[in-house]
């Protein structure tokens, strides 16, 4: 839209410039023709982009004056600055887009800040203090004064230590899945070998594991505050959402109840893992990782298990539907009428 | 006059590139919702949005797996009667239906209903069993489903076209060609006498009564 009401405008100004150049006996009320046109696109711009984003009105006025400036010299020095005049505007807007853009995505960072944004910014600083105050408005306190803001600042989270975990987990979660974002492009574009199945999984929820590794000790605390009744849907939704992800780049389509089974069975694996991350002690969570593959490989097991399971019942039916038919058969009872 | 035209050329780009920019800006939507394909169903601007389209999905992926059982009982009963070609006819179209879901659904991210097991076994005796009453009550159970079917896809399109019918153009013919095809079926129904049947109006309205439960239950579960 904007595109194509500047191709307007320079099609006015040619065309005034026409007028003037054929007859340059009438420059004046050309002129103010010419900037008649000139002034209605500036308040039309002007009016659109205000429509569109109310921080940018400051830009589009700031050129709507000096258009202004530009066509009151143009009165006083109207035919010698004719194609000065009509060029210059368009040069001035040219250079007018990539500016201003760029004023107003610095601007809406430091004034339009929302409140989400601010909370976030202040409760990732806070995790810099988890390892020393825990899960606590103290670790959220510290990292708003880190930010140069007081300390009362943490009114603003009327969930608390709740909302820091949640912050951690959602942070944790989109970091995941960028690295599997990120690994699925290189394979795409055959950088990198395709996993299978069971070793995609296993990684992805060994590294989303591994994110823990450095609140470790004062985890137990989050994971008590996950629990927490008003925080159960939130984590919950968190849960999901991961364990979402996790299966898609691991290329699962399923559209029946694979899709619950799927997801139920890897929730499982890493809320036990999880559990069993928490009270390991050996080197590099060794012990885990191990828990980890053996779980993996019980779901595998557990899959073909079930696969054989199903082969097996269709044969036992198909055989038990002949040898029904064959006893119809020879009792007669499968005369064709 | 040439200098104007010069710069008048020399400034398109310029313009081009900023209006693409915005227009990159106003699309950027969050890591979680862009990172899916782009095909039948445009990317979602926000969780509205896509609550809104989850739900048309799953409910119209449940609808064809139900349809899909309800064939699949009345070819098992109906089969090798004179019915079974044009109710396998009707069952492949069904199926193809499915698939096309089925992509959508995995393209998507779509949660499927978690009542497919029910719709499962639903289905087939919904087949089974109106087929059981001879060919015209498996046509009157043919009609009566196919109707709510198209009357559900209906609304659908009507909703889509009041939301912005340009942007989900592929979606709407998608739904569009389903409903024609299930109206197809609706009149085939009509054709072999599936009126005759003692109790129509009663089954037909149990039936459709049936069907609209169970869209109204698949939408949210």
């Amino acid at each position: 839209m904007a595109a194509l009401l500047r191709g307007v405008r320079a099609g006015r100004a040619l065309r005034g410039l026409a007028g003037v150049v054929t007859s340059p006996a009438a420059t004046n009320p050309q002129c103010s023709g010419l900037r008649r046109g000139f002034h209605c696109a500036a308040l039309r711009l002007q009016d659109e982009s205000k429509s569109d984003k109310p921080s940018s009105s400051s830009s589009s006025t700031t050129y709507h004056e000096h258009y202004q400036s530009h066509s009151a010299e143009q009165d006083t020095a109207a035919e010698a600055s004719q194609g000065q005049s009509a060029s210059d505007p368009e040069a001035g807007e040219a250079a007018r887009p990539n500016t201003s853009y760029q004023d107003q995505s610095g601007e809406q960072n430091e004034e339009y800040e929302t409140e989400e944004q601010l909370q976030a910014r202040i409760l990732t600083a806070a995790l810099e203090f988890v390892p020393q105050h825990g899960w606590s408005m103290e670790a959220i306190a510290a990292g708003a004064e880190t930010l140069g803001l007081s300390s009362a600042s943490t009114g603003m989270f009327y969930n608390g230590s709740g909302d820091l975990v949640l912050h951690f987990i959602a942070h944790c979660n989109s970091q995941l899945t960028e690295i599997m974002a990120e690994q699925h492009k290189q394979i795409q574009l055959g950088q990198a070998e395709s996993k299978q199945t069971a070793d995609f999984l296993r990684d992805a929820v060994e590294t989303r594991l591994r994110m823990y590794v450095p609140y470790i000790e004062t985890w137990p605390q989050a994971m008590s505050l996950l629990l927490l009744p008003h925080n159960i849907p939130d984590s919950l939704k968190h849960l999901s959402t991961m364990v979402d992800d996790i299966w898609y780049y691991a290329g699962d389509r399923s559209t029946d109840m694979n899709w619950y089974t799927k997801r139920a069975a890897l929730t499982g694996i890493f809320n036990t893992t999880e559990l069993v991350m928490v009270q390991d002690s050996s080197p590099d969570f060794q012990d885990t990782w191990n828990f980890l593959d053996n779980r993996i490989q019980d779901v595998v097991n557990m899959a073909s298990t079930a696969k054989q399971v199903q082969s097996t019942g269709e044969t036992v039916v198909q055989g038990l539907m002949g040898a029904a038919v064959t006893l119809k058969n020879l009792t007669g009872l499968n005369q064709r009428r | 006059m040439q200098r104007a035209a010069h710069t008048a050329l020399y400034v398109w780009p310029h313009t081009v590139s900023a209006a693409m920019i915005r227009q990159c800006l106003k699309s950027r939507v969050p890591l979680q919702l862009s990172s899916r394909a782009y095909s039948v169903v445009p990317p979602p601007r926000d969780s509205e949005e896509k609550e809104m389209l989850d739900r048309i999905l799953r409910v119209d992926h449940a609808g064809e797996y139900g349809a899909n059982r309800i064939y699949a009982g009345q070819m098992a009963v109906l089969g090798r009667s004179r019915m079974g070609p044009l109710i396998q006819e009707m069952w492949d179209q069904e199926k193809k239906h499915l698939e096309k879901f089925n992509e959508i659904l995995a393209e998507n991210r779509v949660r499927p209903t978690a009542l497919l097991p029910l719709w499962n076994v639903a289905g087939f005796l919904l087949g089974a069993s109106t087929a059981m009453l001879g060919k015209e009550g498996a046509m009157a159970c043919t009609v009566a489903v196919e109707e709510s079917i198209s009357e559900h896809y209906n609304s659908q399109i009507r909703a889509l076209m009041e939301k912005d019918p340009e942007r989900y153009t592929e979606l709407l013919q998608i739904i569009k060609e389903f409903r024609d095809d299930e109206m197809e079926h609706h009149d085939t129904g009509l054709e072999h006498d599936a009126e005759t049947l003692p109790g129509y109006w009663l089954l037909k309205n149990a039936i459709q009564l049936g069907c609209k439960a169970a869209i109204y239950v698949s939408t949210r579960v």
